[in-house]
């Protein structure tokens, strides 16, 4: 072998090894790295102050502009901006943020390297973009969601109040969230079980597509007739239940997915109400067939805060029914996003004012 | 019947077939014969409605062929291909049935009278006890005998056989001649068949046909217009013909040199 | 020796034929709800008793007339459809490998259903934009192949190309749509027989039963079709059109399958195979049996995903769960050469 093909060989085989080992920067300086689990169960090294922030979890996004970290943001997906109406409103800035990700599924490369950001935020529904993204470009990519999980939802806030340096605002929401929500989960705590109204959630534009986990249910006392159906690991919240089990766990109430325009809704509490296949069922019977917010793959999380009374008033109007929901829920948005009417503007948008009228 | 070519012309991309004023009768055979490229095959495809020919070109007792709907002329003609190769292992029953579709609608399904025709068939060509075997698993030269059974089932007067005799061995080469020979008798068919052997065409016809280049260079009796200047003509080498037992033979010269 | 053969091949035709009955009867009784046999002998009763006069609603009566019934139906209804496309269109390609949406039907279908849910929402039948462009397809490979009767090989060459491109531009509209719609559509793509109420199956339902039925009275035909053009043609046949007839029977079929139960792999080219190992090439036997083989085979399919677990599970995952196993089995009984 002559010389030249040497000099050429080592040069390829160094650029393989180079490709093939991705350096995951493991700096001895502890204090200004963490190391974090994320939901896809990837331990990531992150730095621990960001500055620049790309969000593809529109989640996420919502934290960290409701944690005043609008400004660390350089860029993000399209979600918000395209479906968002409200979000617009309390931070217009995300007009003019470059839009590195159109589903979710596709992302910028250059752009992203353009960006230059100290870490990725993405989803964990799209599995094979966190690896790949962050072998390309070398900065860590972090894939959270909450899952329908108060818990998740809750340490992603605190998370990313560490991480953007404001640690008492992200406190001073965890109170706030943490003492509405027990204060409907005392309120019905003493309702045993067996007494707790049974709900059928209908979500993504499906008569039999269920959460087989959703906590708001949960926290206003009511029983997920689909939890449990699936063993509620990642990926897995969502499933097809039969109309058959539907009839025959008989639910007390069923609710679908509202947080879209009502033109765009495939399933309405009319066509509900109208299925002459679910005449049998209680909540049909009854009529007591509603609206809720619901959720893709990610929260809001003012907008489940309340969803989580609007619930409680909807399964015990008893115990509840003193709550002005608008004026909570305005309440809510105001110390979220500092906006003023923003839950009139969202009830406006979805008209919530007709959700009740059964 | 009497089948007239009036007038054939075809053309391919650098071949062009005409042909005028032939014509063939009952109960004869006709062998058409021809070095490769001569044609032989487009003429018969070209009368077995195979290939789209021009109005005013084929006459059949009388009625251009041209102006007849596709069933009424597979009535009359019946094109028997050299080899069939399809996917599907049908019996010799199953595929003989099939020359029964001239007599029947897209919709309909063949009768028990037709699945007797089919049987005769095969009874004819020797095969009846075998009716259930798949045709893939008969031997060649018993495949030609299918294929000619299937046409039979067709009930034409008029038979075109393309090189039936390919690829088979010396007796079976007899067998299948011996079969058209009783078909010509027997059922008074009109027989056109293009053959490679010279020696089995001198032997089996009735008339012959040479042609070379898309054209006809002698039509009639073998007798009347065998000639060793017409096979130097048409075959570019030279050839004798010689008689032994009464017959006539074909015989070439190897090489130049020798004589 | 063969005597004994056409005799056992007329007893398992025989057998076949009269299966779906079985198989309907028997799917009645599975569900997620339980009604035992007694009821539900009692509700067919009363329900046949209700055509002529009213009687009061009851659980039973929603769940085997409402829910059982038109999915069962739907499910006998598109196994028959799809085999039978499948069958039809092995004979006429003459290639073992093809099956029912090789002319672009399922990408076209696909794509329709997509553009409907996408851009039209939920006031359009999403079954009627399936359907539609469905038939755009099989007509874009026609008018690229040149004509009916063009060679197999530009046929389904065309085939594959119109299929691609209506993929790609299924891909396109995922890229644009809301996810609302997105999610509608997944679920439609995802082929499920859940979608059966009667209204949605009222339409679809006759277009099946002709589709099939033309292709029945055509069974002998076909296996004049699967010869050569060449010797369909000296048969006398007008290839052009009778081609056509095949490939618009077969569209129609498994177009207005796919419209109403979505993509369901497998079936129309597994189970005309099956048969073919069970009672030879014939199709005038062929045909009639795929129909109703493929209609056993997807009802019990269905009562797989309906009996097994609590949620749904794609039915198509089932198809190749049971076809693969049972087309061994009968690759195993019968001559390795069954074609």
């Amino acid at each position: 072998m002559n010389y030249r093909a040497a000099i050429w060989l080592s040069i390829l085989i160094g650029f393989f090894l180079a490709e093939a080992f991705p350096q995951t920067s493991r700096d001895a300086s502890v204090d200004n790295k963490l190391i974090i689990t994320d939901s896809l169960s990837r331990t990531i090294s992150i730095p621990s102050k960001l500055e620049r922030i790309i969000s593809l979890q529109p989640e996420l996004t919502r934290i960290i502009v409701s944690l005043g970290g609008g400004d660390k943001l350089v860029g993000l997906d399209a979600f918000l901006r395209r479906y968002d109406a409200l979000f617009k409103m309390y931070y217009p800035k995300v007009s003019r943020l470059p839009l590195v990700s159109m589903t979710g599924a596709d992302v910028n490369i250059e752009m992203v390297l353009e960006l230059r950001p100290d870490v990725i935020f993405a989803s964990p529904f799209e599995f094979h973009i966190p690896d790949s993204l962050q072998n390309k470009i070398r900065k860590p990519v972090v894939a959270l969601a909450s899952m329908g999980r108060f818990k998740s939802l809750i340490q992603e806030i605190e998370l990313v109040g560490g991480l953007i340096g404001q640690r008492e605002r992200a406190s001073e929401l965890i109170q706030y969230f943490k003492q509405k929500i027990e204060f409907v989960r005392n309120s019905v705590a003493s309702i045993p079980q067996d007494e707790r109204p049974k709900v059928y959630l209908s979500f993504w534009a499906s008569l039999t597509k269920t959460p087989v986990f959703y906590e708001p249910v949960n926290a206003a006392g009511g029983v997920n007739i689909a939890e449990g159906l699936l063993p509620s690991f990642l990926g897995t919240t969502e499933t097809v239940i039969h109309l058959e089990e539907i009839i025959q766990r008989n639910p007390d109430f069923i609710l679908v997915q509202g947080n879209f325009l009502p033109e765009e809704r495939m399933v309405t509490v009319e066509q509900v109400l109208q299925d002459a296949r679910l005449g049998s069922v209680k909540a049909v019977k009854d009529r007591k067939v509603f609206y809720t917010f619901g959720f893709w793959s990610w929260w809001d999380p003012a907008e489940v805060l309340l969803e989580t009374l609007y619930l409680a008033s909807l399964l015990y109007p008893e115990k509840f029914g003193q709550i002005n929901l608008e004026k909570e829920g305005n309440e809510i948005f105001k110390k979220f996003y500092g906006m003023e009417n923003g839950f009139s503007l969202l009830s406006g948008i979805l008209k919530c004012n007709e959700w009740n009228k059964n | 019947m009497s089948v007239r070519v009036e007038k054939l012309e075809f053309e391919y991309e650098d071949f062009s077939l005409r042909i005028e004023n032939l014509q063939f009768e009952s109960s004869r055979i006709t062998s058409i014969v021809g070095p490769n490229g001569s044609g032989k095959t487009t003429f018969l495809k070209c009368i077995g409605g195979l290939l789209p020919i021009k109005k005013k070109s084929i006459f059949i007792d009388g009625q251009d062929i041209s102006e007849m709907k596709g069933n009424k002329r597979a009535r009359l003609i019946g094109y028997v291909p050299q080899e069939h190769g399809s996917l599907f292992n049908f019996s010799a029953r199953d595929f003989v049935l099939m020359g029964r579709a001239p007599y029947h609608s897209p919709f309909s399904l063949p009768s028990d009278k037709d699945i007797q025709i089919a049987e005769e068939a095969l009874e004819f060509v020797g095969l009846a006890a075998q009716s259930e075997k798949p045709y893939f698993y008969f031997s060649s030269g018993e495949r030609r005998l299918v294929l000619i059974a299937r046409s039979l089932a067709q009930r034409t007067d008029l038979l075109l056989l393309d090189e039936p005799t390919t690829f088979l061995d010396p007796k079976h080469e007899i067998e299948i001649m011996e079969l058209v020979k009783k078909l010509a008798e027997e059922k008074k068919k009109t027989i056109l068949i293009t053959l490679h052997s010279l020696e089995l065409a001198l032997q089996y016809s009735d008339d012959m046909v040479f042609m070379k280049t898309g054209r006809v260079f002698a039509f009639g009796k073998p007798e009347e217009i065998l000639t060793e200047s017409l096979l130097k003509n048409i075959y570019d080498i030279e050839m004798k013909i010689v008689g032994y037992d009464g017959k006539k033979f074909i015989l070439r010269s190897l090489s130049a040199k020798k004589n | 020796m063969s005597g004994i053969r056409t005799k056992k091949i007329g007893l398992l035709s025989t057998l076949i034929l009269i299966l779906p009955i079985f198989v309907l009867v028997l799917s009645l009784t599975i569900g997620s709800y339980p009604i035992s046999p007694k009821n539900l002998l009692k509700t067919l009763a009363s329900g046949i008793v209700s055509v002529f006069k009213h009687s009061p609603p009851s659980i039973y009566h929603d769940i085997v007339f409402r829910i059982r019934f038109p999915r069962l139906l739907l499910a006998l209804a598109v196994g028959a459809s799809l085999s039978v496309s499948g069958a039809s269109l092995q004979a006429f390609f003459r290639n073992p490998l093809v099956n029912e949406y090789i002319l672009g039907i399922s990408s076209g279908s696909a794509f329709g259903a997509a553009l409907s849910l996408v851009f039209l929402g939920k006031g359009f039948p999403v079954q009627l934009a399936a359907f539609f462009f469905a038939v755009i397809a099989v007509l874009a490979v026609f008018l690229i192949a040149g004509s009916s009767d063009a060679p197999i090989v530009s046929l389904l060459l065309t085939g594959v190309i119109v299929s691609a491109f209506f993929s790609a531009l299924l891909a396109l509209v995922e890229y644009f749509a809301n996810p609302y719609a997105l999610q509608a559509l997944f679920f439609w793509l995802m082929g499920s027989l859940s979608l059966a109420t009667w209204r949605e199956i009222s339409l679809s339902l006759p277009l099946m039963v002709l589709g099939i039925g033309v292709l029945i009275l055509l069974r002998w035909r076909m296996n004049v079709l699967s010869m050569s053009s060449d010797e369909a043609r000296a048969l006398g046949i007008d290839v052009r059109r009778e081609n056509m007839l095949v490939i618009v029977a077969t569209a129609l079929t498994t177009a207005s399958a796919t419209a109403v139960a979505g993509i369901i792999s497998w079936v129309g080219l597994i189970v005309p195979h099956m048969v073919r190992m069970m009672v030879g090439v014939d199709n005038r036997r062929v045909i009639p049996l795929s129909a109703a083989f493929g209609a056993s085979f997807l009802m019990l399919a269905d009562d797989i995903t309906r009996g097994l677990t609590s949620f749904e599970i794609p039915i198509g995952i089932f198809t190749n769960i049971i076809g693969i196993p049972l087309f061994i089995f009968l690759l195993k009984k019968s001559a390795k050469v069954w074609l």
